[in-house]
């Protein structure tokens, strides 16, 4: 079969360094006066978002004395530890941060694992009571979680799990928001993908964890990211379904540092200020995985 | 199992298909020999791809029967009828190197399964055949669209499989390209030896490359014939019409009341008895490839005048009025210089012009007896 040579000899990528340095400037590239009212509209927001966390770290350096000093010092002499120190000495901090990443961790994958088989099974299959599921689903989603509390808190009574972690994991496994992201995810992919794998012999199983999966892993990673926050800042159902100190999560957790006498806001805004420190560490590291994995080359365009 | 011998690598046997009320697939039959390369040939929307993916089991039939290698398949699961298709758009895996892509269908469940030794073999073996090799570890996105191509057809000869489906699998293809994947194609089905059946709406590709071709239009078979066949006797006035390039002139003839046809003060005769009643209106078409401009004609001609000139290099056609309703597209020495608005001398080759019933179907040949 003959080859095209124009082909065979283009290099599998250019490579950047060989890029040709445009010799002009190009006709979209803004005037200065722009990019300087663009930048300066920027570092307003900047300076608007940071200020609150600027003094979160403020606070958390000050002992409660030196709290209320009018004008306030941002950067307090000399600095106060104190407020760290008892959060890991007095209360059990780190077993919080463990509960609060296992909990959130477990559900996330799981979620991940149902979402996206849901998402296949709703997006590609024929089933009979498609619709009425879907519809069930959707308007699931509509009711707000303060309404389930309490009957959910019956439920899990019930089951004898108050006070354990399934308590925590296993009710926001049935949020179906997810199921929809992942839906959607699985719905982009061409049905012609799956029917030549099903030509070629692949179960459904296998057409999920081969061909699906890896298609719509970008997607996941964000909703996964999406689920894991969620979790994570989830805060009315963690403080019902359990009063074991030593099985809270991190919110439940900081929201009792403050009692109804003393409103101790050094330690509070320690503990607040430690609480983002993991989730920050983890979105810089699966940051780098939300490039878009496009289906080029799958199909003719 | 069917008639003694071999069986047929596919046979159709009244398969229909309707969506609702519908009907896509009208009861169509259809063999198709091991080895044979059967061309599915229609306009858009005709119905050819649902007949295919039929086959593939992608689709239920409505009704019929399906055979492949002389087993009903019509409740097999697709990845059991051994039969392997080329989608018109690839659908190779995009996450998956070309080596991944070709080798997917043997490390499925099938019984026996290869080997890795044997399965890295079977790999190679099918990317020399599409001649791949040098590109087996790249991804689909860094491959050409004729590279592409051919990775899904490496996947497909991978299977071996009793039958090859193909769904377009050129239609992406630029011109030029898609000449050469014809013959590529051609020359990978003589190498493999296994009965293909190929959708599309080139007819190009149908003339060329097909054994026998089947024309659909509608959900309908118009008719199943090798490319001379569909050529020369066309069926109908569908076929007609579809096959050929400029394509045929139709006009309504009405018919003399010596049993002749005329078109304006044109007049052609049936070359097989016809019962036909004076007064009737039919069909009469002329192939432009049949007809053609003379300075001498030695026989009967007509004459007219040239109303649009089409230069292509190695032909040139020429529009024509006939009569004040009547125009004909006719062949022209593209070294001629005749100029619109010129008076041409046209004759029209005997097997060029077709008489067609009321309801399209071909009564017979014509030939011209010209102007009285």
């Amino acid at each position: 079969m003959p080859t095209r040579p124009a082909t065979a000899r283009r290099p599998a990528r250019p490579g950047r360094a060989h890029r040709p340095r445009r010799a002009r400037r190009s006709v979209m590239a803004p005037r200065r006066s722009t990019l300087a009212s663009a930048y300066g509209i920027l570092l307003a927001g900047v300076a608007v978002s940071l200020v609150p966390f600027a003094y979160l770290v403020s606070t958390s350096l000050k002992d409660t004395n030196s709290l209320f000093s009018y004008p306030p010092d941002w950067i307090p002499s000399p600095l106060f530890w104190g407020n760290f120190a008892a959060l890991f000495q007095d209360h059990p901090y780190i077993r919080w941060t463990i509960n609060t990443l296992v909990v959130s961790g477990v559900v996330t994958l799981l979620k991940l694992l149902f979402d996206s088989m849901a998402g296949y099974a709703l997006a590609k299959m024929d089933f009979t009571g498609k619709r009425g599921v879907t519809l069930v689903l959707l308007l699931s989603v509509a009711i707000p979680i303060s309404a389930l509390i309490i009957p959910l808190f019956f439920v899990v009574r019930h089951l004898g799990l108050l006070n354990t972690y399934w308590a925590l994991i296993l009710p926001p496994l049935a949020n179906p928001l997810g199921i929809f992201m992942a839906r959607s995810f699985v719905a982009g992919i061409p049905d012609d993908l799956e029917a030549s794998a099903r030509l070629d012999g692949a179960s459904e199983l296998t057409i999920y964890r081969r061909i699906v999966l890896p298609l719509i892993r970008p997607g996941l990673v964000v909703l996964g990211m999406f689920i894991f926050m969620l979790q994570y800042t989830s805060f009315l159902w963690p403080l019902v379904a359990v009063q074991d100190t030593d099985l809270q999560v991190l919110t439940v957790g900081i929201s009792g540092l403050q009692s109804a006498f003393l409103q101790d806001w050094g330690l509070l805004s320690a503990g607040m200020l430690l609480a983002a420190v993991p989730i920050t560490i983890i979105f810089l590291t699966v940051q780098r995985t939300f490039i878009v994995n496009d289906l080029s080359g799958a199909l003719k365009e | 199992m069917r008639a003694a011998g071999r069986p047929a690598a596919v046979e159709l046997i009244e398969v229909a298909k309707s969506f609702g009320d519908t009907e896509v697939i009208r009861p169509m039959d259809l063999e198709v020999h091991p080895g044979e390369f059967v061309v599915l040939l229609g306009p858009s929307g005709c119905g050819k791809s649902t007949v295919l993916r039929m086959i593939a089991g992608l689709e239920d039939a409505s009704g019929g029967e399906i055979y492949v290698d002389g087993r009903l398949v019509n409740y097999v699961r697709p990845r059991d009828r051994n039969v392997a298709m080329v989608f018109q758009n690839y659908a190779l895996y995009p996450h998956m190197t070309v080596r991944e892509n070709i080798a997917f269908p043997l490390a499925q469940g099938r019984t026996p399964r290869p080997g890795r030794g044997e399965r890295a073999a079977l790999v190679s073996e099918a990317a020399g055949i599409v001649a791949l090799k040098p590109f087996l570890d790249r991804k689909p996105a860094q491959l050409s669209g004729g590279q592409r191509q051919r990775v899904a057809l490496a996947r497909a000869i991978v299977r071996r499989p009793s039958v090859f489906l193909m769904d377009e699998p050129l239609s992406n293809l630029d011109a030029i390209l898609r000449a050469e994947m014809r013959i590529s194609l051609l020359d990978v089905h003589r190498r493999v030896g296994r009965a293909t059946i190929y959708v599309t709406h080139d007819q190009t590709e149908a003339m060329t490359m097909a054994d026998r071709v089947v024309v659909l239009h509608e959900g309908q078979v118009q008719q199943v014939g090798t490319p001379e066949e569909i050529y020369t006797e066309p069926a109908n006035s569908f076929v007609a019409r579809f096959v050929g390039t400029p394509r045929m002139a139709l006009h309504e003839g009405t018919v003399t009341d010596s049993g002749d046809l005329a078109l304006g003060d044109v007049t052609f005769r049936p070359d097989a008895p016809v019962a036909l009643t004076a007064g009737e209106r039919m069909g009469v078409g002329i192939r432009p490839s049949g007809a053609h401009v003379t300075e001498r004609p030695r026989g009967p001609h007509l004459r007219g005048r040239v109303t649009r000139r089409d230069y292509l290099g190695g032909d040139c056609f020429l529009e024509v009025d006939i009569s004040t309703e009547h125009a004909i597209v006719v062949r022209a020495e593209p070294e001629g210089t005749v100029n619109v608005g010129e008076l041409v001398t046209v004759e029209i080759r005997p097997g060029a012009a077709h008489l067609f019933g009321a309801s399209g179907e071909r009564a017979a040949g014509l030939s011209l007896l010209g102007p009285p």
